[in-house]
């Protein structure tokens, strides 16, 4: 049987406000269009039929609807093992959830302490080798890299994978293009890695040289998740209209641009439209509801479109395993899930937002996540306002932790603003935000703007303010798991 | 008289850059911000070390009470920064002539091979905000191109930005071609970013390593 989660799709936006959404992107494509200096891209996207404006590339409707008619609606993302396949299809969607990156310490438990250590090879190797133990691990994004140089980087990646997985392997990061015909040679079958390239750097700007590296990754016929991630009121409008759009044109103009270089192209659509901590240090914000809903809603978009989708969840601020980590996490992944992201990679493992891994921390979120399966399909389709609860509520009591009443209120009135609109999808708003973008990005210093007209927003409470979960996790279990699966390493052997 | 002054600190402290600007309640485009304000005090010869020490110093203080009750977030703090960037363009030329200085130039750059830039413009808005000269290189800035502009701009506060491992190293590097081409003793470097700690700046030798705007303008004016 193949890997995933077969499930029934639940939807926060109906088709006809996927369209219009649509229509404001390409609006803000054939208007404006995307910054782009890039030589190689800027000769495919003209020989294509788009326009060069001085520094920026506008593409029409027209241009944009073929290329996203031509992407590859569904392909098999192979694996060392076949039995850990993963089928990607928006007609027949089933979720795989896998681990993310790229993380720069690691949590080591010494003496009963969590110590936070810069991360090294040994580390790579640990989690690869417990989430090859772990079964609600569907696949592998390179959760740290390995101490060597640059130069050694791509290779040694490709090769420890190879040792300690028999995952589907998300490389994440081509750090030398010129290494991808030596990972190809070594991986034998290309279709058992893919990448994730972060080519647009948001408002609207495909960048070199990460842009050209996509090209090759594409050109190699290598599924790679095109990633866009602003942080709303300082990348993007903090509207989540407005940030909805925006991800979605940055997005399409890099599928546009997959399309130019290979039709058919094997794009995961990777849109990650969270907020900022605008009332502090502006950092940026996850795994708090707008973050959850907004990411949830994006999964409609490419449902919409029919591209897979490359979704996001569990990014806990969280610097050590607890419960207020656990409850965010097993919220995101079942809002996540349930709007049928096919390939969810981030946080698996990680805390510290996306700083750290923690080996206890895989281990907890693979229950977490067996949770999350369990109900999704002994309740397809339910109501989540129920089951969230329920959900996240159980799995903080597989950890001993005391629920009270007040941790159940807080949890509802996350779900509860999960669930509430604050802005509504109607073209006149629409072709408002658009042209909030439009001025934005055309001003020397988009931040100012979006940072500006964020303050409006911020009063009407579009940013979610609650209290934390506390309550004492027993992590007995988890480390006496952890030690069966790295003891051996640990008795020398 | 002082209540045209008043009207400038009160913009400052709604963060009203120019006219365009709506305002808190959405009702006041069209009116004078704070670019309008300032330009007409200079041309009716308004002191302007009176507008300094009058609007925008009172108004920021004001800023950062109201920042530090809750009342005011983080953007509308940095909307009062910008204005006082929009109002100090109109005043540098001016005070120079008053022989007042501003609290000195500081060059901002991510480092070459890196593209994170949010940090670096918030730190650089809020040092404008509070009184520095900011030249901002923008991101994947090469060392030599750093080291160059502190010899033509005499700048003496350099700040650099790096977001990832693998271009942490070119923040030695600047540290390194400073001493080289002997200006090291006259530049006080200051950095930041997520994977920049304590250790690393002791470790290149450089000055000051910051978490956040505050803590560096709490190091340059300790
Ligand atoms: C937003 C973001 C991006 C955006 C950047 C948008 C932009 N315009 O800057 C995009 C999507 C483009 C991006 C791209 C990439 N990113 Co990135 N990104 C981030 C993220 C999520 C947030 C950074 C941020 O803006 N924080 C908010 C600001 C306000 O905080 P800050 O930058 O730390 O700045 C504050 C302080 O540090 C300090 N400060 C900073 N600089 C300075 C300087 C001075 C002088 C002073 C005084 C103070 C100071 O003051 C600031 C204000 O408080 C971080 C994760 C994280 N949480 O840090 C990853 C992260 C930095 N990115 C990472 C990676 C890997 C990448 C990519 C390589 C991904 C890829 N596969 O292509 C590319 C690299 C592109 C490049 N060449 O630079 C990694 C780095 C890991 C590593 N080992 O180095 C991180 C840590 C995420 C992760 N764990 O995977 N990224």
């Amino acid at each position: 049987m193949p890997r995933g989660l077969k499930i029934k799709k639940q939807s926060f936006l109906t088709e006809a406000e996927c369209r219009i959404v649509h229509e404001g992107s390409c609006r803000l494509l054939e208007e404006t269009g995307v910054e782009l200096t890039n030589p190689k891209a800027l000769n495919l996207f003209k020989e294509g039929g788009a326009i060069q404006k001085g520094n920026r590339i506008k593409m029409s409707r027209d241009m944009i609807n073929r290329a996203v008619e031509k992407t590859a609606k569904n392909f098999i993302m192979k694996a060392k093992d076949p039995e850990n396949e993963l089928i990607l299809d928006t007609k027949s969607p089933r979720v795989h959830f896998g681990t993310g990156g790229q993380a720069l310490y690691v949590l080591r438990k010494e003496n009963g302490m969590f110590k936070k250590k810069e991360a090294v090879t040994q580390d790579l190797v640990d989690i690869l080798r417990i989430c090859e133990k772990l079964d609600h691990v569907d696949f592998i994004t390179r959760p740290v890299e390995p101490d060597v140089p640059d130069e050694e980087m791509d290779l040694e990646k490709t090769r420890l994978f190879l040792a300690h997985t028999t995952k589907h392997m998300n490389l994440a990061n081509l750090i030398i293009e010129d290494c991808l015909p030596d990972i190809i040679e070594k991986v034998g079958d290309r279709s058992s890695i893919s990448f994730i390239s972060c080519v647009a750097v948001s408002p609207l700007n495909l960048v070199s040289p990460t842009v050209e590296k996509f090209i090759r990754i594409v050109s190699e016929d290598i599924p790679v998740a095109i990633s866009s991630c602003p942080q709303a009121g300082l990348t993007a409008p903090l509207s989540e209209v407005g940030e909805i759009i925006q991800v979605n044109a940055e997005i399409l103009s890099a599928v546009v641009l997959a399309n130019l270089v290979r039709p058919g192209a094997k794009v995961l659509y990777r849109g990650i439209p969270i907020t900022s901590n605008l009332h502090l240090d502006v950092s940026p914000r996850w795994c708090q509801p707008e973050s959850i809903r907004r990411i949830a809603l994006i999964s409609d978009i490419t449902y919409f479109y029919g591209i897979p989708c490359c979704g996001t969840a569990a990014v806990s601020d969280e610097k050590k395993p607890t419960s207020q980590a656990l409850s965010e996490k097993v919220l995101g992944w079942i809002f996540e899930a349930a709007s049928g992201a096919q390939f969810i990679n981030s946080a698996l493992g990680m805390l510290e937002q996306v700083m750290t891994v923690s080996p206890e921390q895989y281990i907890i979120d693979d229950m977490g996540i067996s949770l999350v399966k369990k109900y999704l399909s002994m309740h397809p389709g339910a109501d989540l306002k129920e089951t969230g609860r329920e959900v996240v509520f159980k799995a903080l009591e597989t950890f001993d932790v005391k629920t009270t009443r007040e941790m159940e209120k807080e949890i509802a009135n996350r779900i509860e603003f999960i669930y509430s609109p604050k802005e509504e999808y109607s073209p006149d708003y629409i072709n408002n935000q658009v042209d909030h973008i439009v001025n934005a990005v055309s001003s020397a210093k988009s931040s100012s703007k979006f940072l500006k007209d964020s303050r409006k927003g911020l009063r009407k409470g579009w940013l979610y303010m609650g209290k934390r979960i506390e309550g004492a996790m027993n992590l007995k279990e988890v480390l006496k798991t952890k030690d069966g699966i790295l003891g051996m390493r640990l008795r020398g052997t | 008289m002082d209540e045209f002054l008043e009207k400038i600190k009160e913009n400052i402290i709604e963060g009203r850059v120019d006219s365009q600007d709506e305002g808190f309640d959405g009702t006041k485009a069209g009116q004078p911000g704070v670019t309008e304000l300032v330009q007409e005090a200079v041309n009716k010869k308004i002191s302007p070390v009176d507008i300094l020490t009058k609007c925008l110093n009172p108004g920021m203080e004001e800023v950062g009470s109201l920042y530090e009750k809750g009342e005011y977030l983080t953007p509308d703090m940095l909307a009062s920064a910008e204005c006082v960037k929009a109002a100090m363009k109109l005043l540098d030329p001016l005070l120079v002539n008053e022989n007042i200085q501003n609290k000195g130039k500081i060059i901002m750059a991510t480092v070459q091979g890196d593209l994170h830039d949010i940090g670096k413009n918030i730190v650089s808005t809020l040092l404008r905000g509070s009184g520095y000269e900011v030249l901002d290189l923008g991101t994947d800035v090469s060392v030599g191109k750093i080291v160059e502009t502190v010899k033509e701009t005499k700048a003496r506060l350099v700040g650099l930005s790096a977001l990832l491992t693998s271009t942490m190293g070119r923040m030695e590097d600047v540290v390194e071609k400073l001493k080289k081409e002997g200006l090291r003793k006259n530049v006080k470097v200051l950095i930041g970013g997520a994977p920049i700690s304590m250790e690393f700046a002791d470790k290149i030798g450089a000055d000051f390593y910051c978490t956040d705007a505050f803590d560096a303008i709490n190091k340059l004016e300790a």
